[in-house]
């Protein structure tokens, strides 16, 4: 090899390097001098500020450790953890954000995006609303169970997409935010003593959270949105349980964006009756159908009210409104246009009975 | 100072050979020349009419009991004018000059010296011992032909022309090296074969100028285009059914004397995962053999660096599960991943390397200490994590899969190639090392063919053949990176 291809080689080696955005400060990042952690808990603090909690992965003979600052900046909270341990935390792993319930009502977004900054968090970390002190949660089952942490992730990774909960990743949650007529949605999760239950979906107004669907709200929204399928939809009122259930939905709104018709066509087995029905015949069957469909009518269509009221669209009604050769609504008209906006609902239930029928 | 002294020996090779011409051939000058060879012989005998003739012979090269039926008992009853028309064997060659006669006797010619008429003549009575056809031991097959070239040149071409009976499968003698004088065959198929490979192995093979040629190997060597690649640019093979289908197909076959490996070229780089076998098993399953064979390949080329990237530069590409089990394990390992990987590679190659030169069942008994033992027990003191034992245990019997040796010892050294990328610049650095290793075959040739053909240049047709290993009836046509004269290989379309 002559000088001139000597020159050349390492000219092309130096543009590769620089081309390829190799940074000159390296940052170790060998697994044995790291702690990778996979969930930052965000709660109020003593005064203004927040403080920030996540559990460390162990060692060899080295028990799982809670570790929690109180912090201004979220930023100052990782050096915090640093400060604390001997091993270098890291983000990069990152898959779960639990914010307080109190911290969501006044807003996530200046949390959010510092999140979004970061290069080393991925956008597809779940964000997860939190009713209750979770440090207290986490601390009463760090004893009980070794891989709590991993197993909340591997939950939520299980339901993602499934349609039985709402799950929502920072990426879907900033498309939602940003989007001029879709509400972001996040789940909501309550912590007790020795409970981390599912409560149901938080509605945000823009980044602030402003309601969280009870029960039946919650099925209402599983089958109209999220997948529009549930493996029980549980009516307590009329004591009886619907299994595999799916729903075909069909939106309408009128031109002049004052009608919005919503068709639900319900397909479902009757799984359980907790009362004295009596289907054997194909007439009550039918009766009992429609007893459901009004039943199921009225409270989505005060679900939809809710919402209206609240000016908020988890549904995504307003991407109804785009068309082809017209111009997309803003935020304000749309928000305007949906509070006065007229629901009809109309369910359409078929019902697989729990026993053969008879047919006069 | 430091520059080697011309050496002013006598002996030099050219003044040796011209004073050789000279010398007339003298039973003295005979005696003088096989002077200190213990297995040479020289006999005097006489026949029925009296004539004195001498045979002269080294015992070792040549059939003893066939010199005495074939020579002694006829000339000894001999009464014919010239002793020659005595003999009873085909190949009498009559000598004039001191170097030929030489050349014969150690070739294995009984040299008859006809004192009388002052003439030399040369018998070929050469010992034809040597091992029987065997099954071949480093392409084994369990469905197809069994048969193996063996060490004798005659046998290996008997082989190849009993698959390819044809007039026009030619075969063209050559001998190189000065000492060893070994005779080289190039085979090929007049009318179908490229011209041009036949007369760039001619060349090549006559401007070999060395002393000594003892392997089919050590004449690659010399007929390669590039000498400092680690890839074979000639198929080894020991198998006379590969080389009748390379023949069929447009290539050219070079058998060496003495060595049961012969060369085809020009090859291609995914020539080297093709194996025989490949044309006997159904098309669907030889297609998912040969699949995975790539497949094995990468997998064993970057199993070992995507392990160290990971652990050394990307933690987030980990599966989080794995990651627990690694950040537990590793915090316990003296070494980093790198020096952990590198130990373990080069421990992997010692129990290969071993068990290759141990006998066959100490070499069983010796895998298996190697295996386990040795990688339970460094994961036990704590030199190695068992995440690196799955990775390395995989990544060594992947490599196995690619039925070229030669191309799997390659493998191991460009493994470490990258390996060293990958601890300084991550999966950055395994792509640079992947670049970098086409490039590299790219840049190679074989017999001045493209190693990358038929993908560098694109020949779509060969690619019934390459990935998968498409149904017969559809391949029609021989390959067309080898620019054969008979394009089609049914009879009838051509």
């Amino acid at each position: 090899m002559n000088h001139k291809h000597a020159k050349i080689i390492f000219v092309i080696f130096v543009n590769i390097i620089v081309l390829f955005g190799c940074s000159p400060i390296v940052e170790k990042n060998l697994v044995e001098e790291i702690a990778p952690v996979t969930f930052w808990s965000i709660q109020k603090g003593e005064d203004e500020n927040f403080r920030m909690s996540t559990l460390i992965p162990p060692l060899v003979k080295e028990k799982k450790r809670l570790l929690s600052v109180q912090v201004d900046l979220l930023k100052e909270g990782v050096k915090g953890f640093n400060l604390k341990y001997y091993r270098e935390l890291k983000v990069g792993q990152l898959r779960m954000l639990l914010i307080s319930d109190e911290i969501a009502a006044e807003g996530i977004s200046p949390l959010i995006d510092t999140i979004l900054t970061d290069p080393d968090i991925s956008k597809r970390m779940y964000l997860v609303i939190v009713k209750g002190d979770f440090d207290e949660y986490i601390n009463s089952q760090l004893g009980v169970q070794e891989d709590l942490d991993y197993f909340l992730y591997r939950m939520l990774k299980h339901y993602d997409n499934q349609g039985k909960m709402t799950v929502v990743n920072l990426h879907e949650f900033m498309k939602a935010l940003h989007s001029p007529t879709h509400s972001p949605v996040l789940p909501v999760f309550e912590a007790g003593n020795e409970n981390f239950q599912y409560q149901g979906t938080g509605i945000f107004k823009n980044d602030k959270l402003i309601e969280t669907t009870n029960n039946l709200e919650e099925q209402i929204f599983q089958l109209l949105d999220n997948d529009h399928f549930l493996k029980y939809l549980t009516i307590r009122d009329l004591s009886f349980v619907l299994g595999h259930v799916k729903a075909d939905v069909q939106l309408n709104i009128d031109k002049a964006y004052s009608e919005l018709k919503l068709n639900v066509q319900l397909n479902g087995r009757l799984d359980e009756v907790g009362r004295e029905y009596d289907l054997l015949t194909r007439e009550k069957l039918s009766s009992f159908e429609s007893e459901i469909e009004s039943y199921l009518e009225k409270q989505t269509t005060e679900f939809l009210k809710k919402l209206q009221e609240n000016k908020v669209d988890p549904l995504q009604v307003g991407k109804y409104t785009l068309g082809p050769f017209s111009k997309p609504l803003d935020e304000k008209e749309w928000s305007d246009k949906w509070g006065r906006m007229e629901v009809k609902v109309d369910y359409d239930l078929k019902l697989q009975p729990l026993t053969d029928i008879k047919n006069d | 100072m430091f520059r080697k002294r011309k050496s002013t020996g006598i002996g030099n090779r050219v003044e040796r050979s011209t004073s050789q011409k000279n010398i007339p051939i003298t039973l003295e000058v005979l005696r003088e020349r096989i002077d200190n060879m213990d297995d040479a012989k020289i006999i005097e005998h006489q026949t029925q009419n009296n004539k004195l003739f001498v045979l002269i012979y080294v015992g070792t090269l040549i059939d003893d009991a066939r010199v005495n039926e074939a020579v002694i008992e006829p000339l000894q009853g001999c009464v014919n004018e010239k002793i020659s028309d005595c003999i009873s064997v085909s190949e009498i060659t009559d000598i004039s000059t001191l170097k030929e006669a030489e050349k014969k006797l150690m070739l294995g010619s009984v040299l008859i010296f006809d004192t009388i008429e002052n003439q030399l003549f040369a018998v070929n009575l050469k010992n034809t011992t040597g091992r029987g056809i065997e099954t071949s031991e480093t392409e084994t097959i369990l469905y197809g032909a069994k048969d193996s070239f063996t060490e004798n040149l005659e046998q290996n071409i008997t082989l190849i022309r009993r698959r390819l009976p044809l007039t026009s499968l030619k075969s063209e003698k050559f001998t190189v090296g000065s000492q060893t004088e070994t005779k080289i065959i190039l085979m090929y198929i007049e009318g179908l074969t490229n011209p041009d490979f036949i007369s760039i192995a001619r060349e090549k093979i006559e401007s070999i100028d060395y002393d000594q040629i003892l392997d089919s190997s050590q004449l690659a060597a010399f007929m390669e285009d590039h000498n400092h690649s680690m890839f074979p640019q000639f198929q080894q093979t020991d198998r006379p059914d590969v080389c009748a289908f390379a023949l069929g197909a447009g290539k050219v076959t070079i058998l060496v004397d003495n060595t049961p490996f012969a060369l085809n070229a020009p090859i291609s780089f995914f020539h080297l995962f093709q194996s025989p076998e490949d044309y006997i098993n159904r098309w669907i399953v030889a297609s998912f053999l040969r699949i995975l064979r790539y497949f094995s390949f990468v997998l064993s080329l970057l199993m070992v660096p995507i392990y160290v990237a990971l652990t050394t530069h990307h933690y987030q590409m980990i599966p989080l599960q794995i990651l627990f089990v690694l950040v537990d394990t590793r915090s316990r390992l003296p070494l980093t991943p790198f020096w952990e990987s590198l130990l373990m590679l080069l421990t992997l190659e010692v129990i290969k390397e071993a068990s290759l030169r141990m006998p066959t069942k100490s070499g069983q008994m010796l895998g298996v200490i190697g295996g386990i033992v040795v990688g339970q027990a460094s994961v036990e003191a704590g030199f190695a994590s068992q995440v690196l034992i799955v990775i390395v245990g995989i990544s060594a019997i992947a490599s196995f899969l690619v039925p070229n040796y030669l191309i799997n010892k390659a493998n191991t050294l460009i493994q470490f190639i990258i390996l060293i990328l990958a601890s300084f610049l991550g999966i950055m650095g395994i792509f640079m090392g992947i670049i970098l290793l086409f490039v590299h075959l790219n840049a190679l040739t074989s017999l001045r063919q493209p190693y990358l053909a038929p993908v560098a240049p694109f020949y779509g047709k060969d690619w019934l053949d390459l990935f998968i290993r498409g149904p017969l009836v559809w391949m029609k046509t021989r390959p067309e990176a080898l620019h054969p004269l008979q394009k089609w290989r049914y009879s009838r379309r051509r």
